[in-house]
């Protein structure tokens, strides 16, 4: 029930992606859609009865430390990602003066 | 089915109820249209999301996610969106086009004001006496580098208006249509050059 | 309105075909890699944490390459908004609102308390949840909050820029002196049978190195931001 209900967010980020009127919200929705992946990942790695993967006394069954490695890694490149595409957002507002998909793309088909 | 609902723990409850906010949140964002209530929205996405990384055994991912989506993030937003809202005119002619008696009136500023609200951008008119005395041969490197929109000066000779900016810039077609009316002002605009260059 | 309405459609068949294949996937899990990690991790690296063994000795390659793509991005940010390194001013942009007093109050209050969390989190990745990459983050939003308390505050773009590639070489030197002791790269330079304290001085040099990369380019990034446009 629980990875179901994740790839619905999933799912939800797609949509938000498709009909975004605005380039900042897309990037929003690469958020989401990137969020909802890494609790995809961990959510299948859970099974009850495991613990925290940080050996002390009296622990016997660890929860996959595996996929957790690779999700600190996926957070940091997302973030780094984001920070560079919304620069260029501000780039795209400065030489066309707005921020609408539709606007900027009839302009270039005027032009060209 | 009434089996499984009465068998969950309290974590689980809590876990079901996180993953329900979380998919009211996502609905939440992708509806809204106003940016600026987005970043509150982002920044509570990032929230429920760690706790529920720490629900499924993971706290170092959690950590890492609050700090990223809670402080980083959000600002970062905010920086780029608050730049969106301006319409920025350097005034360069110093007589009663725009200010007459300290105060805001003129022809220049009616129209520059029906304009703006047309495109729902803040108005923003500044007469910083360090820019304006660079030449005019100058204009066209201050349009690219920082992040003025429209110049705004008097030719001496003929006594018409020239108002300058970006040929790139969509806002320019409409400023050209409204202009067409009034014979004392001109709109000049400038091609682009090459990026990087 | 029919687009959307294909679109929605189309959702919900993958919707549909993640639900039929989710009660398969009990058949595919082996619990091969967890056995090993829980038998071997702590003899092996030296750390409580597996988390971190995993991040700083098992698979210390992938590691590298995430730093090295911090450096990318922020060469890439500052080549985007095209301002010169050169400059050593950086003001902060919201000077037509004053900040108000008591935010500034409380700032100068909380900020030497978010720094010594942050260097805790960074000491401690081998004990308990943190590590370098965590901690690093929780020191550049401390050193944001410089931004509100002083206004005028200047940067040095440039300096920081330096100092952050010759971090980044000190690691990749840290990690490869490991092909003289044990014969490979990028693994714990101490030999497999010393104690744990003594191999847990590697992991605690290699995380205040990741956290002060981390941290100077997110500074870095920030600071870019800023200066855009004015």
């Amino acid at each position: 029930m629980n990875p179901i209900l994740t790839f619905l967010v999933v799912l939800i980020g797609f949509y938000g992606l498709s009909t975004s009127d605005n380039v900042i919200k897309s990037v929003f929705s690469v958020t989401i859609i990137e969020s909802g992946v890494i609790l995809l990942f961990l959510n299948l790695g859970n099974f009850e009865g495991g613990s925290v993967p940080i050996l002390s006394e009296g622990v016997t069954q660890i929860v996959d430390p595996l996929p957790q490695a690779l999700m600190i890694t996926t957070i940091v490149i997302g973030s780094t990602v984001t920070a560079l595409s919304l620069m260029l957002c501000i780039k795209v507002f400065h030489h066309y003066g707005t921020v609408e998909w539709k606007e900027v793309l009839s302009r270039e088909d005027v032009k060209s | 089915m009434v089996n499984y609902i009465t068998d969950l723990s309290l974590i689980d409850y809590t876990a079901y109820a996180l993953q329900f906010l979380l998919i009211f949140i996502a609905v939440a964002i992708v509806v809204h249209k106003n940016n600026g209530t987005i970043i509150i929205l982002i920044a509570s996405f990032s929230l429920v999301t760690a706790s529920l990384y720490v629900i499924n055994n993971a706290p170092d991912v959690a950590i890492a996610e609050v700090a990223i989506g809670s402080a980083i993030i959000p600002l970062i937003y905010v920086i780029s969106i608050s730049r969106q809202r301006e319409f920025i005119v350097l005034d360069k002619a110093m007589d009663d086009f725009i200010i007459s008696d300290n105060q805001f009136t003129g022809i220049g500023y009616i129209l520059l004001k029906r304009f703006s609200d047309f495109y729902h951008l803040e108005l923003n008119i500044t007469n910083d006496p360090l820019l304006c005395r660079l030449g005019e041969g100058k204009d066209q490197i201050l349009c690219e580098q920082t992040n003025v929109d429209l110049i705004v000066s008097k030719d001496p000779a003929s006594g018409e208006y020239i108002l300058k900016g970006k040929a790139s810039n969509i806002l320019m077609n409409k400023l050209e249509q409204m202009t067409k009316d009034y014979d004392n002002i001109r709109v000049i605009k400038f091609k682009d050059r090459d990026f990087g260059e | 309105m029919s687009r959307q309405i294909v679109l929605i459609l189309l959702l919900g068949a993958l919707f549909a075909v993640f639900t039929m294949s989710i009660i398969e996937l009990e058949g595919l899990y082996n619990a091969f890699g967890k056995e090993y990690f829980l038998e071997y991790g702590q003899s092996d690296t030296g750390s409580n944490n597996l988390v971190t063994a995993i991040l700083l000795d098992y698979r210390l390659f992938d590691s590298l390459f995430e730093a090295g793509i911090l450096l990318i991005a922020v060469s890439g940010v500052i080549w985007i908004s095209k301002h010169d390194i050169e400059e050593k001013n950086a003001r902060f942009m919201i000077d037509k609102f004053k900040t108000p007093d008591l935010f500034i109050t409380f700032s100068r209050l909380v900020y030497p308390l978010m720094l010594a969390f942050g260097f805790y989190v960074i000491i401690n990745g081998h004990l308990s949840p943190g590590g370098g990459f965590q901690g690093g983050t929780i020191v550049a939003t401390a050193i944001l909050i410089l931004y509100y308390i002083d206004a005028d505050k200047e940067t040095n773009i440039g300096l920081i820029v330096t100092v952050e590639k010759i971090v980044y070489l000190l690691i990749i030197v840290l990690a490869s002196v490991s092909i003289v002791t044990r014969g490979t790269f990028f693994t714990n330079f101490f030999p497999l049978d010393a104690t744990q304290d003594t191999k847990a001085i590697y992991l605690v040099l290699l995380n205040v190195l990741i956290g002060f990369k981390v941290a100077l380019g997110l500074w870095t990034i920030f600071t870019a931001f800023l200066k855009e446009g004015r």
